[in-house]
């Protein structure tokens, strides 16, 4: 454990009067690569935002490396927003040059390697390259500023399916060279499934679900037996999604311990599922607000 | 920071001192043919000994003044395509500073790098209004000369047009138009309506400060003489003549935006009339007692640089106060 890389505590967002976040509390631990999950409109943005100085929260705090991002840390954060913009008539190489105009701490060399490794002119105007190698500019100028925090708002979305394994493999392999902990945020649960050892579900400004994948991979349990009412559930367990039919119930359940009611069939859950039954769970009234942690 | 604003800008700078140059082109050689005009017709020198005393009794400057504005009318025309130069600052180089940024989303790229967002609109503000200025200056400074002739040979240079385009403040006017330009890109954040909102505002602004309030910058003075007297206005002093026409002895203004002239020499370019008859057909078309006075409302010619202080001043204050409103908005932008 090397401390905590992103903290909020009761972070909230408002645009006019809908809040976009809302009571968002999380401990990001440092050297994780966490995915940050949910559907359009969750908050994602929204939280990276805040994260990266972008935005003010209206209440709440956010903390990078126990610094506000607005006053101090930009150094310490790299960012890829959504889309990856750049500046579609520069070249690469200018663009490189622009970052180590703009920064104190510069790595030419990383960025250079990288884009030549790739095989990406660096003499073109990046608008002038396929989206996947402009994600991947995007990504050697993020990683140029040696960041220990990399937030990256959907850097594959846009991309085609090979294109976006391949940046998340170099993403993969630049991230252990240098050991950033990484907030990537996306809807397509594939890629997180991939790289991802940490998992964030945000549903519509809240938290519903935050752990390592591995604990929360161990913590639940699809259940399927008799049918029964929901939360009547033995040791402990909590009842996150029911399903049933007329004779029996399946059930996604946070467990404390293992069930030994040989009356239910356990089987692991995929993360997906996972997610999926968060999300579900959301938008019913007794969902579980931000849990965090 | 200064090596990505000329980096991005480079190109719009390119172009703009090539548009200037052209332009140049065409003014150097108009202006110089006006210029030499100006002086071989002997309508210098006939202004000269006329001097800017708001009365006179010479006339002679009328005739050659007119040939003169005959000769050269077209360009007066020309003058008022330089009125809209400014505006093509505030629409072409303020709109898109910010709001292209925030069309393409890459203030997410500039704003997370090592420097403040404050520190980047003061640098990219400070270099490209600099531009803008020097370029204000030359446009001052050329249309000054090339428009001198048609001013002094036609309203003075207080008059609407000639005003606008002379002295200091065209510089006012372009920095406004590029404050303009940049608060309207922060509230629209797109380009193609941030120039509209521009293109309206600028309008607007200018139109009500050159109605309203520029005529109210000091008060006018009035000058009234008798209708017989072979002292009468001079129309080529330069003044700025809001209202004139003829009062009565009850001071009274009976004939507007007309003057008499009964005493004034053969020649004149007025109506003329036996210096006894005048007065008594005024009485009798029941306008009043006699004595009856030409009256002028007006602002001196020598005010002009006290007018182009205060408007460029004014003008100044409001792009400093559209700055200040665009740098608050910046902190609301994710």
């Amino acid at each position: 454990m090397t401390g905590i890389a992103l903290e909020t505590g009761a972070l909230g967002k408002r645009y006019g009067r809908t809040w976009a976040l809302r009571g968002c509390t999380l401990h990001l631990p440092a050297g994780q690569i966490a995915g940050l999950v949910g559907p359009n409109g969750a908050g994602k943005s929204t939280l990276l935002h805040l994260a990266v100085g972008l935005l003010r929260p209206d209440e709440g705090k956010v903390r990078i490396f126990g610094q506000d991002p607005r006053t101090a840390v930009l150094t310490d954060i790299g960012f890829v927003a959504q889309e990856t913009p750049l500046y579609r008539d520069f070249t690469a190489t200018e663009l490189i040059t622009l970052g180590g105009k703009l920064n104190q701490r510069w790595d030419v060399e990383l960025a250079r390697s990288r884009l030549a490794q790739l095989g990406i002119p660096a003499d073109r105007p990046v608008g002038k390259l396929s989206s996947g190698q402009r994600a991947q500019v995007a990504l050697a100028l993020a990683l140029a500023k040696r960041p220990r925090l990399l937030l990256l708002d959907e850097p594959a979305a846009a991309l085609d399916p090979l294109a976006r394994r391949e940046f998340l493999q170099t993403l993969m392999g630049a991230v252990g060279d240098t050991g950033a902990t990484v907030l990537l945020s996306s809807h397509l649960m594939a890629d997180l499934e991939r790289v991802c050892d940490y998992l964030i579900v945000l549903q519509t400004g809240h938290v519903q679900l935050a752990g390592a994948v591995d604990d929360l991979l161990a913590e639940h349990r699809t259940l399927v037996g008799p049918r029964t009412a929901s939360g009547a559930l033995p040791g402990g367990a909590q009842v996150i999604r029911a399903s049933h039919t007329d004779r029996q119930s399946t059930l996604l359940a946070r467990i404390a311990r293992p069930i030994e009611n040989p009356a239910w069939a356990q089987h692991e859950v995929t993360l997906e599922d996972l997610v999926l039954a968060y999300l579900a769970a959301a938008d019913t009234p007794t969902a579980p607000t931000c849990m965090g942690k | 920071m200064i090596w990505l604003t000329w980096r991005q800008h480079r190109k719009q700078a390119l172009v703009t001192v090539i548009a200037l140059a052209a332009l140049a082109a065409v003014t150097v050689p108009t202006g110089v043919a006006m210029h030499r005009t100006f002086t071989d017709s002997g309508l210098a020198a006939c202004l000269d000994k006329l001097g800017t005393s708001t009365l006179t009794s010479m006339d002679a400057c009328v005739t050659l003044g007119q040939k003169f504005d005959n000769q050269y009318q077209g360009m007066t025309y020309v003058g008022i395509l330089f009125v809209f130069l400014p505006l093509l600052v505030g629409m072409f180089f303020g709109a898109p500073l910010f709001a292209r940024e925030f069309e393409h989303g890459t203030h997410r790229l500039i704003w997370t790098q090592g420097v403040t967002r404050l520190r980047w609109a003061l640098v990219t503000f400070g270099l490209v209004g600099t531009f803008v200025t020097v370029l204000a200056v030359v446009y001052a400074l050329g249309v000054s000369w090339w428009f001198a002739p048609l001013a002094a040979a036609g309203g003075g240079r207080l008059s609407y047009t000639a005003f606008d385009i002379q002295g200091i403040a065209p510089i006012g006017y372009s920095l406004f138009a590029l404050a303009l330009g940049i608060f309207a890109g922060t509230v629209c954040r797109k380009v193609l309506p941030a120039m509209g909102v521009t293109l309206a505002g600028y309008a607007l602004v200018r139109i009500l400060i050159e109605t309203l309030a520029r005529p109210r910058y000091l008060a006018p003075r009035t000058l009234s003489v008798p209708i017989t007297s072979n002292q009468q206005f001079n129309t080529l002093s330069g003044d700025w003549i809001y209202s004139q026409g003829v009062i009565n002895a009850n001071g009274k203004l009976v004939v507007p935006n007309t003057t008499y002239t009964c005493g004034a020499p053969p020649g004149s370019a007025h109506a003329s009339h036996g210096a006894a008859s005048c007065g008594s057909n005024l009485v009798q078309q029941g306008l009043g007692p006699a004595p009856f006075k030409n009256w002028i409302q007006y602002q001196p010619a020598d005010r002009f640089w006290a007018f182009q202080t205060i408007e460029t001043v004014a003008f100044l204050a409001l792009a400093a106060l559209l700055l200040y409103l665009a740098v608050r908005r910046l902190r609301l932008i994710a």
